[in-house]
């Protein structure tokens, strides 16, 4: 079948093709990679000689375990949200029926379409207008925190949520969800028993996406973050000014194994546990083979 | 049913309010979301434009309520305005080449490989997992003055030391090869979908028709994966026309870009009301763009 879209001379070189694009993806990372066991503070070539100290010392430097610990407090505090609220918003747009719903989703998914740069300034410019509105009227100023950053991270990680949620909701046999209620089951009953075990995978998957991406974001949390800085904050000013730039390194490639392997096991974990849902809400359903 | 040989009034006291309760519970599910798309999304946004505008007052000695500052980025001969159709070019060749390079990446995966096609996405996404400064950074480490590529130069005597080759790191070329290697593997994943998801049977029926692969694939495979390429598009345009990292780490004063002018001036330059102009002629140029884009997207699936 696939000798009509391609032929063999093609495949052969769509294959070294991709070789090359691989290459070119990985290279860059070896390097990283290299320079985190790099005996040398400064990075640059020639290398001299093997070190395992930067992954020693990261531990003993508090500003980066600091920094580590304000950006998983950021990305826990943010998914979790973006991650509710994604629930609410993917029930209601795949099951409900209501007037100006296209309207409705595409606001929803608005979030995706904005350069971060522009959201970034939107949002200080509206922490800023509070601040002078409130230092104004009763003297007080709030100022920027690691809420301020979670803010935004829950409206650029939303649309993402509701991408990941939505279509599962959609494929969950509404047969099982008018069963519980024809047997008297409240909303929430239903919810609680019916859909939510069946969208568990897709809120845990959800939930990763968001914690990783929000953990790295960088371009919205530089406007808005307060004297605590994240790890991504840390970084760039590490790679500014470099004073200890190889313990920043090792910690990445740290945080990429680590974030790595989490998403791995869940995708596996979903993809598993997804098989077995449909599986049992299949064998389940009123008219069997009807779905 | 049962429920039927209940008292009538009992039963129209079960069904009524659930009826009614019906699109209660459906503006109140939907509200927490969309109050927070509200107060934290198009509040800041219309904040921005006012600002632009000086319709707030945020620093004292701003005007109140003048269009000057739109006057003079508008102008013709602007620093910002040249600046802008700097990123836009910048912005759209990355895209683009983006776009050719993965076209063929995606239809190897989604039609040449049968087996592994699932492993080989992956090994292509995994890279978006590094922290996406030290990918931009790695960069630099490669072609830096002291960098993979000119310290390899300086040890086999082709150039001499402490000359390295110009215009390797810090240029607008660097900005674009960086912005390409961030983004391949996203816009790989549309045309992927769209590939994956074509009918294989309308290709054999080309071939039975007498189609060679070059036709079918002209007149068959491109048409009907056009949707994903231009979401691969719009995906990568949107992110690069606003950028402002990767310029700053990587592209020194010759790859300063739009983001980077408006990021000055909410830091050092602190001119926040042109600031604020930039921001909404940027974010009303990418809508602009988006529209367009979707539109193509709209009448294609119209006319196939």
């Amino acid at each position: 079948m696939s000798d009509i879209a391609v032929s063999k001379n093609g495949l052969r070189s769509l294959k070294v093709f991709f070789g090359l694009l691989v290459v070119f993806l990985y290279a860059p990372l070896l390097v990283l990679f290299v320079f985190s066991f790099n005996d040398d503070s400064t990075i640059r070539f020639p290398l001299q000689g093997f070190t395992t100290q930067w992954y020693q010392d990261f531990l003993a430097n508090p500003e980066l375990t600091g920094s580590l610990r304000t950006s998983a407090i950021i990305a826990a505090i943010a998914s979790t949200m973006a991650v509710l609220l994604g629930i609410l918003a993917s029930l209601v747009l795949v099951r409900r029926r209501f007037f100006g719903k296209s309207g409705a989703t595409a606001f929803l998914l608005s979030p995706l379409v904005i350069p971060y740069v522009v959201f970034g300034i939107a949002l200080l410019i509206l922490f800023k207008t509070v601040d002078v509105f409130l230092d104004q009227w009763i003297g007080v100023t709030i100022g920027l925190s690691i809420w301020t950053v979670a803010i935004g991270h829950v409206v650029i990680f939303l649309p993402y949520a509701i991408l990941v949620l939505a279509p599962r909701i959609e494929r969950i046999d509404e047969r099982l969800e008018e069963a519980a209620r024809d047997l008297g089951a409240t909303g929430l009953r239903t919810f609680r028993s019916i859909t939510l075990p069946l969208i568990v995978p897709a809120v845990l998957s959800s939930f990763l996406i968001s914690f990783t991406f929000s953990f790295d974001e960088f371009a919205v949390a530089n406007f808005v973050v307060g004297d605590k800085v994240t790890f991504p904050i840390y970084l760039y000013s590490q790679l500014r000014f470099p004073t200890l730039l190889p313990q920043a390194i090792a910690v990445a490639v740290v945080v990429f194994v680590a974030s790595l392997a989490i998403v791995m096991v869940a995708e596996v974990g979903r993809r598993f546990l997804e098989r077995k849902l449909d599986v049992e809400s299949e064998g389940s359903t009123l008219v069997p083979g009807a779905a | 049913m049962a429920v039927d040989a209940q008292p009538v009034p009992r039963t129209r006291s079960i069904r009524r309010p659930r009826f009614r309760g019906k699109n209660v519970t459906t503006a109140a599910l939907i509200a927490p979301p969309l109050l927070w798309l509200v107060v934290f999304f198009a509040i800041p946004v219309v904040l921005v434009g006012l600002l632009s505008v000086g319709g707030i007052v945020l620093f004292p000695g701003d005007e109140v309520w003048t269009l000057s500052s739109w006057k003079s980025f508008l102008d013709l001969d602007s620093v910002y305005m040249g600046l802008f159709w700097k990123s836009i070019k910048m912005s759209l060749i990355v895209s683009a080449i983006c776009v050719v390079i993965a076209y063929p990446i995606a239809y190897f995966l989604a039609l040449g490989t049968s087996k592994h096609k699932y492993t080989l996405l992956l090994l292509i996404i995994v890279p978006f997992f590094t922290s996406f400064l030290l990918r931009v950074a790695a960069w630099k480490f490669i072609l830096g003055d002291q960098g993979l590529i000119n310290s390899f130069f300086y040890s086999t005597g082709l150039r001499a030391d402490e000359h390295p080759i110009p215009q390797l790191l810090y240029s607008q070329f660097t900005v674009m090869l960086v912005l390409g290697y961030v983004w391949i593997p996203f816009v790989a994943l549309p045309i992927f979908v769209s590939l994956e998801n074509l009918d294989r049977r309308l290709l054999e029926a080309a071939s039975d028709l007498g189609a060679s692969r070059w036709q079918a694939f002209r007149r068959v495979t491109l048409p009907l994966s056009l949707p994903g390429v231009v979401a691969a598009f719009v995906f990568i345009f949107i992110p690069t026309i606003g950028e402002y990292v990767t310029p700053s780490l990587v592209g020194g004063n010759k790859g300063f870009m739009f983001g980077n002018a408006i990021q000055d001036l909410f830091g050092p330059g602190f001119d926040w009301t042109t600031g604020a102009v930039l921001s909404m002629f940027l974010f009303g140029a990418v809508l602009f763009f988006t529209l367009i884009f979707a539109r193509f997207l709209s009448m294609r699936q119209l006319s196939t």
